[in-house]
């Protein structure tokens, strides 16, 4: 069918957001089977070495700039966002599964009369060249193939770490292009971001996260768990239990109310394995759990499972650990 | 204040959800009412105990009002119920397109709907109804304060790493998080309330809307088929003393899982 496979690039603080490399990446073997080129799209002011970067990743980068786009508005984002697929007509629309994808595709979607399909955890090309993703339902008890049929372009949101994150060296043309702000309105103001967490890598899109539950009984606990995480470049993540202790900010909860991940690895200590938990775990690539509790439920979610004491065995994997970077 | 939220009736996270063929499911009769839309209406409720007024939970669904029920125990005026045989087959913009057509019916200061419906996980009709309306939306929120003259909210909201605040004038569509609020559970009194309530009942041909647009026909979306999740292979028990099985977890992690 043709066209070009689009990607709305998220920055954060002049970077560019890695879930929206990884789907360019994955962009360029799509791109090959409907016979189109990559495009990234991106709305702001970038800095001079984002926008290089970008360049490596896609055929073209088409740029909204403007002051009022420096700042994710719903309104700013969807007027410019959707002026641009207008004139150009891409075949396809991606963007990562984040707070922002989430947000804003549903009402682009609406605005330019397709479909979306939400929160893939797979996507490839189907037959006549049309997307065929692959996402969980009911929690992830089961999952689903789904596709849009008739309406253009193909819209879906993906997970964070679906895809491989390699380097790639295009040299994108840049076209500034308009912002589509002309004769719209945007109506939310934005005061700024109240940061509740210290990571720099959110947990929904680190690729180790060490998972916390109750069993770390005291907030003051967190200290180890934290020199753990920092020894394997990870981002905490908690359970619900633990954010309603009070213990952790409820950003970095997984689960059902939560967040879903998809770490290439994780740790599960002193969680239970309540469904609600587990579900938001399903996609992750391996799964290491450490409970007291011989019979506790999430062993049946694990890869490797470790019968011992969170506090005993955190302090002590963080040592073999700095150990074992030592000797490489 | 005029406060509407959208809510739906869902299988509970506990049911049991079985692949029975490629196109049908088989769920387990254990629902409850979405958990976001909980939070949803408990806001609602604050708001009309601050600023007066009525609130009212509506629902599409051809056959459970529950969520409706649930509404009023907790403390909702009204309860409205879309439901029509045509509305069978219909994804979330179809969802929406209704919902979008019975609140353009009347004027809203606010309405409140779920961050995403926990069968489907979507999240896309909180905004889908808002653009149809062509209302501002804030999704994902965890903060909520309404100006003294009811125009305009201040709204926390949750991205990456934090908590972003904005403004946005009112009536708006606005999506609840976990953390805005903690649901009341329903008291006696809303329980008998929401068992007598008046449920009061809309089809297509009320709202105006056409039946082609929603349904198998007006599908954007389709599910091609069913399949089960990813399988993870038995664990492994890593049985030895503290602490070569923290040496040994370290070993199978770097050499065997090259997770590290
Ligand atoms: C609608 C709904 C939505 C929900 N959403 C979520 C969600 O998004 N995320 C979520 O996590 N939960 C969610 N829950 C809650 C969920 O059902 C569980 O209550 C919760 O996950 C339990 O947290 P936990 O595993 O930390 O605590 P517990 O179940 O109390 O488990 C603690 C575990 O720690 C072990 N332990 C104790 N001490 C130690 C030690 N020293 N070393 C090692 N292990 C130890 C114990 O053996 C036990 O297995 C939700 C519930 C509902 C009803
Ligand atoms: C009569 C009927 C027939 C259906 N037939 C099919 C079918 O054949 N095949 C199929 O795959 N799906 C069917 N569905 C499900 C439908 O496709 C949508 O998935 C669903 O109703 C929209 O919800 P969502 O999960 O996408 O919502 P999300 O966008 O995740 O929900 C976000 C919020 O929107 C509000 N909301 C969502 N749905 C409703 C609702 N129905 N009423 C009021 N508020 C709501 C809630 O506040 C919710 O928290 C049907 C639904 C209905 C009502």
């Amino acid at each position: 069918m043709g066209g070009e496979v689009w990607v709305f690039v998220e920055s954060v603080e002049g970077a560019i957001r890695k879930v929206s490399l990884e789907l360019l990446c994955a962009a360029d073997g799509f791109s090959k089977e409907i016979g189109g080129p990559v495009g990234a799209v991106l709305l702001g002011r970038p800095t001079d070495s984002a926008l290089e970067n970008l360049r490596s990743y896609a055929d073209r980068v088409y740029l909204a700039e403007d002051e009022r786009l420096a700042a994710y508005t719903s309104d700013g984002y969807t007027l410019a966002l959707a002026s641009l697929v207008r004139k150009h007509g891409p075949a396809v629309l991606l963007a990562g599964s984040t707070s922002t994808g989430r947000d804003l595709f549903p009402r682009v979607a609406v605005r330019l009369k397709t479909g979306l399909i939400p929160d893939c955890t797979g996507l490839a090309i189907g037959d006549e060249g049309r997307l065929l993703a692959t996402r969980p339902i009911y929690g992830g008890k089961v999952f689903c193939q789904v596709s849009i049929p008739e309406a253009s372009p193909q819209m879906a949101t993906v997970r964070p770490n679906t895809f491989t994150l390699e380097k790639m060296n295009k040299r994108a043309e840049v076209i500034r292009d308009t912002t589509g702000l002309e004769g719209g309105e945007i109506r939310q103001k934005v005061e700024g971001v109240e940061k509740t967490t210290q990571e720099k890598v959110d947990v929904a899109e680190a690729e180790v996260v060490v998972g916390v539950g109750r069993g770390i009984r005291d907030p003051g606990n967190f200290k180890a768990v934290q020199d753990l995480a920092d020894a394997l470049g990870a981002t905490i993540g908690v359970t619900r239990a633990v954010v309603d202790n009070g213990w952790w900010d409820v950003n970095d909860q997984i689960g059902k109310s939560g967040k879903n991940i998809s770490a290439r690895l994780y740790f599960a200590f002193g969680l239970s394995g309540a469904i609600h938990h587990v579900l938001g775990i399903q996609t992750c690539k391996t799964v290491v759990a450490v409970n007291t509790d011989t019979n506790a439920l999430i062993f049946n979610y694990a890869d490797y499972a470790l019968v011992g004491d969170m506090m005993e065995v955190i302090p002590a994997l963080k040592e073999e650990i700095t150990k074992m970077k030592d000797e490489v | 204040m005029n406060i509407c939220v959208l809510v739906k009736y869902v299988p509970d996270t506990e049911a049991i959800v079985r692949i029975r063929s490629d196109s049908e499911l088989e769920i387990e009769n254990k629902y409850f009412t979405n958990f976001f839309d909980e939070i949803a209406i408990e806001e609602a409720v604050k708001l009309k105990e601050k600023f007066g007024g009525t609130v009212t939970v509506v629902t599409v669904d051809n056959r459970r009002i529950d969520a409706l029920r649930r509404g009023i125990a907790m403390g909702a005026d009204h309860a409205v119920q879309i439901s029509d045989a045509a509305l069978e087959g219909s994804d979330s913009f179809g969802i929406a397109r209704v919902l979008a057509a019975f609140l353009k019916k009347e004027p809203w200061d606010v309405i409140l709907c779920g961050r995403q419906a926990m069968d489907d996980d979507a999240a896309i009709v909180g905004p889908a109804v808002a653009e149809l309306l062509d209302l501002p939306h804030v999704s994902s929120i965890l903060g909520l304060e309404i100006a003294e003259d009811g125009r305009s909210a201040r709204v926390a909201r949750q991205v990456e790493g934090g908590r972003e605040i904005l403004l946005c004038p009112l009536p708006a569509v606005l999506t609840t998080q976990k953390g805005l609020n903690t649901p009341r559970i329903p008291q006696v009194m809303g329980m008998m309330k929401a068992m007598k309530v008046q449920v009061r009942k809309l089809d297509l041909g009320a709202l105006g809307v056409d039946p082609a647009e929603v349904g198998e026909r007006g599908r954007k979306v389709r599910i091609l088929r069913y399949l089960p999740p990813p399988k993870r292979s038995k664990a492994m028990r890593i049985e030895e003393d503290f602490p070569d099985n923290v040496r040994r977890l370290v070993r199978l992690l770097r050499e065997e899982a090259k997770a590290l």
